[in-house]
């Protein structure tokens, strides 16, 4: 009796592993490198990878977050992370102007995601009030965003001082600097916190005619082209993720701070709103969550051209291939 | 017998010493705040950094835990090479004379330009903090163990030597108990070193460690959380420091006047 | 030129063969491992803006490495006068030096700005905790009894120190000062990738958001020149200043 339960034991333990193993065998492994680290400017991903809709479309996904100097193109072009969701158009074009072999597969944030941010009792007005005004803003494509405008306004680089912006907006809020930049969701909290909404007065690129759609989907153009159902299932789990936390912002905060707890939640709601609203804007509204654009895509194109940021025009229908978000319903994609 | 005593109480007495400085820097730290009534985003008031570790203990602890095993795993790794690096190169100039300069440039290259390399690398691993802080502290080891072998005087070598000792004897019984001061200078340092390259590590996107609590608060402007990352790194760093000053205190008896 | 130094090429030189070998042969691509000529064609390209930018970390390293070793060991000369002091005050500087310099890199910016006075302050607290270790340890080495003899000779502090513990601590200290060199220069560069408006770091930053890794080492060959004579420079001074050695 007792013997024959040993073995019924020893009988089962040995099964164990050979199950194991062949549950494992179907799921593709398979990572996502974010730009940043953990917060809810991606709660669609992990709100899909704790629900399991990854492991539901044969994915065994591992999220790695980001860091200070790690170019999310980079890793997924070397092979090191499968997905990436990288800093937006203008890295992507930058990656494949340098021939780095990615491709963006989705555009999440269709709208230009920060803003320019003044006092509203400050002496800036309008944009042509910019001059002899010192603005702080990030060197990584921003600066040329305002370029942008303010050339609109028929100020030109040197009729105003602009610096690299550091990590805080302090120098702002103690009123050493006249313009801020700000992305709607995490520096802006930070001044609305600090200094009150109603004393913000906020210049956006969009009101100019400027789109820069950004936080894009990429992976490497092998796994595009050897395993799109890959990309398709992740693309599928990643929006089913997605339209849950916008639909039920507290679960998508919830499983972001169960990987970070240390982060401020009412920043997080606010954070996790501005994003879904970044995501559902402009042609997303009808054609569902990671749309690309391709007019916008084209007019960011064409705008860094202008500045020379990109030195020679990029190949736009290779960079951006719509193919898996196409092959999905558009019901299963509206938010 | 009163030696013996003032060895037991000695570390004691240090502790409580030490435990009263802190105690001083504390009321110091909180009292400032209220009194000068400095700005919370400058300095928040201690009380107010404790309770935010107490609020999520768990994320703190894992954090500490997690760049504790990367710290140690370096440290020992640093030191252990280092020490033989130092020996290598004193029995063998021209491997000093070769590898030397390319281990000095080596120490010249900031990791953190390096960050994508490091992770193509070694991946998202433990191993591949630990590697960026054994990468910090091997060099230092190296260059004092040298400098403590070759200050060893010749003439007690000679004197060895003329009793028929073997190099090897002369390394383990003279030379490297006479180089051990030195040596531990470099440990002292290396276990600020590879604490420094754990936290730096982090920053490569994982999602647990000091490293990564701190460059969350840096960039959130949380400045609370950010001072509350400080004194867990502070805690640790005291810590592993202590135990090796410790070590040397018992290992290295001889020649310090205190 | 002495064997030594012709053995130190020889390393180097087979170190940068195999990097190109290996670059080229398995035709790495640019974000893995540029070749060494590419990284060497870039400083040419480069000479001027990488010069500039050079310089200016260098006049930061070097503005906190003076202060740093200034600081460093005038501390340690005041806890070895003061020995009440010591037990207050070492405790605390053992906590603040036991953070990593980079957890204060967001303080330091806040506090002192994007500017060159950041940088400074970090790269001397960086030097200065180094220094101040060294230079205690140096102190404490002293023999008991040589000290004993010179007290009872009616040396005071003051007399020990100058006679016989800095002279003792001297090797210590100029080991603390050749290891700064290089850790100044890094210190540096760090703090400017996190915000600045110039220098290596700035560089550095910049390569990498443009996807340009051949840009990105030809910072990191400048930073390592700049390293190599500081630290080159320090060691030639060390061996004529401690001649007792």
């Amino acid at each position: 009796m007792h013997r024959r339960h040993l073995l019924a034991t020893l009988g089962t333990a040995a099964a164990f592993p050979a199950i194991r193993r062949a549950g494992a065998q179907t799921l593709t492994r398979a990572t996502l490198r974010l730009k940043w680290l953990a917060q809810t400017q991606f709660a669609g991903f992990y709100l899909a990878l704790s629900r399991g809709y990854y492991r539901e479309a044969g994915i065994d996904l591992t999220i790695n977050p980001g860091g200070p100097n790690l170019l999310t193109e980079n890793l997924v072009a070397s092979g090191a992370d499968t997905f990436g969701l990288s800093g937006g158009t203008d890295s992507v074009f930058a990656a494949r102007e340098k021939n780095l072999p990615i491709v963006c597969v989705g555009v999440a944030h269709q709208q230009t995601p920060f803003v320019f941010v003044t006092r509203a009792n400050g002496p800036i007005r309008a944009l042509t009030d910019f001059r002899g005004r010192t603005v702080t803003t990030w060197f990584t494509g921003a600066n040329y965003v305002l370029l942008g405008m303010l050339a609109q306004a028929g100020l030109r680089q040197g009729d105003f001082t602009m610096q690299p912006q550091q990590v805080s907006v302090t120098p702002f809020v103690d009123g050493q600097i006249d313009v801020v930049t700000a992305t709607r969701y995490n520096e802006f909290y930070t001044l609305m916190t600090r200094m009150g909404r109603e004393n913000l007065r906020t210049f956006v690129p969009e009101d100019f005619g400027v789109t820069f759609p950004r936080d894009t989907v990429i992976t490497s153009e092998q796994t595009a082209r050897d395993k799109p159902e890959l990309v398709q299932g992740f693309l599928r789990a990643s929006m089913r993720g997605w339209r849950e936390a916008l639909r039920d912002p507290k679960a998508g905060v919830d499983a972001v701070m169960a990987v970070a707890p240390t982060l401020n939640r009412p920043h997080q709601e606010f954070m996790l709103e501005e994003a879904g609203k970044l995501m559902v804007a402009g042609q997303a509204a009808q054609q569902g969550l990671f749309w690309i654009d391709r007019d916008a895509v084209k007019s960011a194109h064409d705008f860094l051209l202008r500045y020379e940021v990109i030195k020679q025009p990029v190949d736009l229908a290779a960079a951006y291939d719509r193919r898996f978000l196409d092959a999905i319903p558009v019901a299963d994609r509206v938010a | 017998m009163t030696a013996a005593r003032a060895r037991f109480t000695a570390p004691i007495r240090a502790g409580s010493r030490f435990l009263l400085g802190l105690l001083l820097a504390a009321a110091v730290w909180e009292g400032a705040v209220i009194l000068l009534g400095i700005r919370p985003h400058i300095l928040p008031r201690l009380s107010e950094v404790l309770s935010a570790i107490a609020l999520t203990p768990g994320a703190y602890r894992d954090g500490f835990l997690r760049t504790l095993a990367e710290t140690l795993i370096g440290f020992v790794a640093g030191a252990g090479i280092g020490v033989l690096n130092g020996v290598a190169f004193f029995r063998a100039p021209v491997l000093r004379d070769m590898l030397f300069p390319i281990f000095v440039v080596s120490q010249t290259i900031p990791v953190i330009a390096f960050g994508a390399l490091v992770v193509l690398w070694f991946g998202n691993t433990l191993m591949a903090k630990a590697v960026i802080a054994f990468y910090l502290t091997f060099f230092p080891v190296t260059v004092n163990t040298l400098l403590g072998l070759n200050a060893v005087d010749p003439r007690q070598v000679a004197l060895l030597r003329s009793f028929g000792a073997s190099g090897r004897q002369v390394l383990l019984r003279l030379q490297l108990p006479m180089a051990l001061p030195q040596i531990f200078v470099a440990l002292r340092l290396a276990a600020s070193l590879s604490l420094v390259g754990a936290i730096v590590g982090e920053w490569f996107g994982d999602t647990t460690g000091i490293g990564v609590l701190l460059l969350q608060a840096m960039y959130n402007e949380n400045v609370v959380a950010l001072w509350a990352a400080i004194l867990c790194s502070a805690l640790l760093g005291t810590g592993f420091y202590a135990l090796v000053a410790l070590a040397e205190r018992r290992i290295v008896f001889w020649g310090a006047e205190q | 030129m002495s064997r030594s130094a012709a053995r130190g090429i020889a390393g180097g030189v087979l170190l940068l063969l195999i990097w190109e070998v290996l670059a080229r042969g398995l035709s790495l691509p640019a974000y893995t491992l540029p070749a060494v000529s590419d990284i060497l064609g870039a400083v040419w390209t480069h000479r001027v803006p990488l010069f500039s930018a050079g310089w200016l970390t260098a006049a930061e390293a070097l503005a906190g490495y003076a202060i740093g070793c200034v600081a460093g060991i005038g501390i340690a000369v005041l806890l070895v006068l003061l020995p009440p002091l010591r037990g207050g005050l070492l405790p605390v500087m053992m906590a603040i030096n036991s953070v990593p310099v980079a957890a204060y890199s967001p303080l330091v910016l806040l506090w002192f700005g994007i500017g060159v006075a950041s940088k400074v302050v970090m790269v001397a607290l960086a030097v200065g905790f180094t220094i101040f270790l060294s230079a205690l340890a140096g102190f404490d080495r002293v023999d008991r009894r040589s000290a004993d003899l010179m007290r009872s000779f009616g040396a005071g502090h003051l007399a020990i120190l100058w006679r016989l513990r800095l002279p003792a601590a001297m090797p210590l200290i100029a080991a603390g000062m050749r290891v700064s060199t290089v850790r100044s220069l890094i210190v540096a560069i760090v703090t400017e990738m996190l915000g600045a408006y110039g220098g290596l770091g700035w560089i550095i930053y910049q390569a990498v958001v443009q996807i340009d890794f051949v840009q990105v080492w030809s910072a990191i060959v400048v930073a390592s020149a700049l390293s190599l004579s500081f630290f080159g420079l320090v060691g030639a001074v060390e061996r004529r200043v401690i001649f007792w050695k």
